[in-house]
């Protein structure tokens, strides 16, 4: 109890120097940040850059930043919004829902209506074990719940199919109409919350529209749900109110800069690139190699490739393979990593070490289930294993050949 | 461990839109149970069941794939490898429906020909917010010479008979298991076209 104390008191004095030292603060998080006290969430902008170092500046910096992005939930969520419930665009007097010019508001009212229904999807089901996303935030987004003009993002996508009339003869004349409701409850419990109030998956899936906005080029790709998951939660269960309230925007920010780093595993066209997921899987193997030759020859000869496995765990950075309390945990290490994706690739080793003994005698299926469905672990005894598995071995080569494919 | 439970081993593969519910067809079919929430498929997962057909015990290793067009040069990789695939699409996504064309043409550049492939209509339990009729689902895979069958996995409605369905199909034509068998494949169309594709859900 004395030494977590001291430990608190460390977080402390670092966090309220004038200007932080990030390799302390990188040293300190790399074991773990304590939860009290919001320290978590204040570390994670600062480690993800969200924050300067100069203490003096945060505020001048989250004011602007939040600024910012009620601009963008202005412009891409609430405008639009607006032109879908009144039928009408604010300077095109002309424009209509059936105007073919690329340049109509309309036009592209439906093309982000298509990448909504995929987020729509995706978000309704983030972190299902935990009943946290299917709650009501205490901090709704003003601009949307307020404004009886403004149409809900999910709305856009789920009344967009007419009702059915279903017409039952019955003899001569008699006709039966059945009018369907829409909606009978789909995923029950990421149901909308009432006007005035909105659930944080609601939240979440706005951070993701305007996300695919701002980058058209890639748009939005499943699994960024799972990335804004542990960061969003984090920041919307900080004690400190302040902050609280402000979640929505600073995890937009947050998302933003590790999208930075972490983009490339989301684009196809660089799947072969240096700096795709494609290599990324190539250090993997070559790190297990090196610390483990054994097990990497019994998965090469059981042809259990690094695709079936690790591009999930790399691209998501391991979120989906344990909780969220143990995702958390992980993540303060991960983003302490200066060089960032290095002690990823030792993680994913540890996980594969961990599991020897048991993969060395196992059939491809049973290792297939492992890997897929990692068996519960303690995570602290996962990460001090992984700090021992220092990236070593012959790097892959910077354009790395294609893996051949799978035989029957 | 290495001692082998099972006479033959097929691998199986599910495709099609992202939400259509692949990952829950799968979930009724191996565990027998249904969740709304499953968290959406990254990559690939894998499922492994074993059935008995005609005497004869048969394991089924089952791939799920991501729905998204991000995954595909993930996903495709499995095709070559699949002796049988599903093509799933939700009965309340008419989307889902058009995209199927797509996913053919992606059997044709990827797998092997003479892999057996169903087409499966599912959520055929949400019956008031259908936007395909069965009849549009039936035609479709006439045109093809496909089987087809509507699926609820949430009301488990045809699951383990679209399983044993496709499994029995690669059976036929696997008889003695012999490698030489493979290159028979040049005979399939005379051998898929007077089979009736739609021995259909009730």
């Amino acid at each position: 109890m004395a030494t977590y104390k001291a430990r608190l008191q460390e977080y402390d004095a670092l966090l309220s120097q004038d200007a932080i030292n990030i390799r302390d603060l990188r040293a300190l998080c790399f074991s773990g940040v304590p939860d009290e006290g919001g320290r978590r969430a204040l570390c994670w902008k600062l480690l993800l850059n969200y924050l300067p170092l100069e203490t003096n500046q945060w505020q001048d910096t989250l004011n602007k930043k939040r600024a910012q992005y009620r601009h963008f939930v202005e412009e891409m969520v609430v405008e639009p919004a607006r032109l879908s419930k009144n039928g009408s665009g604010n300077n095109h007097v002309e424009d209509h829902p059936l105007n073919p010019n690329p340049d109509s508001q309309w036009g592209s009212f439906f093309k982000d209506n298509e990448v909504l229904t995929q987020i729509d999807k995706d978000v309704r089901r983030l972190c299902p074990d935990i009943m946290f996303f299917q709650r009501g935030t205490d901090f709704p987004c003003q601009l949307v719940v307020d404004d009886p003009e403004v149409e809900r993002l999910h709305r856009r996508v789920t009344h967009t199919s007419l009702n059915a009339t279903a017409v039952t003869r019955k003899g001569l004349g008699i006709k039966k109409m059945e009018t369907s409701g829409r909606r009978s409850t789909t995923t029950e419990d990421y149901h909308p919350l009432p006007p005035g109030s909105e659930a944080h998956w609601e939240v979440v899936e706005r951070i993701l529209f305007i996300y695919a906005k701002l980058n058209p080029g890639q748009s939005y790709v499943q699994g960024m749900n799972e990335i804004i998951g542990p960061i969003y939660y984090t920041f919307a269960s900080d004690p400190i109110i302040a902050f609280r309230e402000n979640a929505e925007a600073d995890c937009f920010w947050c998302f933003i800069s590790l999208m930075g780093e972490i983009r490339d595993f989301f684009i196809r066209t660089l799947d072969d690139s240096a700096s795709g997921i494609g290599a990324m899987m190539e250090r993997l193997m070559t790190n297990l190699r090196h610390h483990d030759h054994q097990l990497w020859n019994r998965l090469r000869v059981q042809e259990l490739r690094p695709q079936f496995f690790s591009f999930r765990w790399l691209t998501l950075m391991l979120s989906q393979e344990f909780d969220l309390p143990d995702v958390i945990r992980v993540w303060d290490s991960l983003f302490a990593d200066a060089d960032r994706f290095t002690y990823l690739i030792q993680v994913c080793t540890a996980m594969m070490v961990q599991q020897r003994d048991t993969m060395l005698q196992n059939d491809f299926g049973s290792n297939m289930k492992i890997l897929q469905h990692y068996p519960p672990v303690d995570v602290q005894v996962l990460l001090s294993k992984a700090t021992e598995l220092v990236e070593g071995g012959e790097l892959p080569p910077a354009d790395p050949t294609t893996p051949d494919p799978p035989s029957s | 461990m290495a001692k082998k439970t099972y006479d033959l081993l097929f691998k199986l593969l599910l495709i099609g839109d992202s939400g259509v519910g692949k990952t829950c067809i799968l979930f009724r079919f191996s565990d027998d149970a249904f969740n709304t929430t499953f968290i959406s498929t990254i990559g690939i997962d894998f499922k492994i069941k074993t059935i008995e057909l005609r005497g004869k015990k048969i394991k089924l290793q089952i791939w799920d794939t991501a729905g998204q067009e991000r995954f595909h040069t993930i996903t495709t990789s499995y095709y070559r490898g699949a002796m049988g695939i599903m093509l799933v699409y939700d009965i309340t996504n008419a989307k889902s429906f058009d995209n199927i064309a797509k996913w053919l043409r992606n059997i044709d550049e990827h797998a092997n020909e003479d892999v057996e492939k169903m087409i499966l209509g599912n959520k055929c339990d949400m019956e008031d917010k259908r936007v395909i009729p069965k009849e549009k689902g039936e035609a479709i895979g006439r045109e093809h010479s496909i089987r087809f069958l509507e699926t609820s996995a949430k009301a488990n409605i045809n699951i383990e008979q679209a399983f044993l369905e496709l499994a029995e199909a690669i059976l036929n034509k696997t008889p003695g298991r012999d490698p030489q068998e493979g290159q028979d494949s040049t005979v399939h169309p005379s051998k898929t076209h007077g089979r009736p594709e739609r021995q259909c859900c009730a």
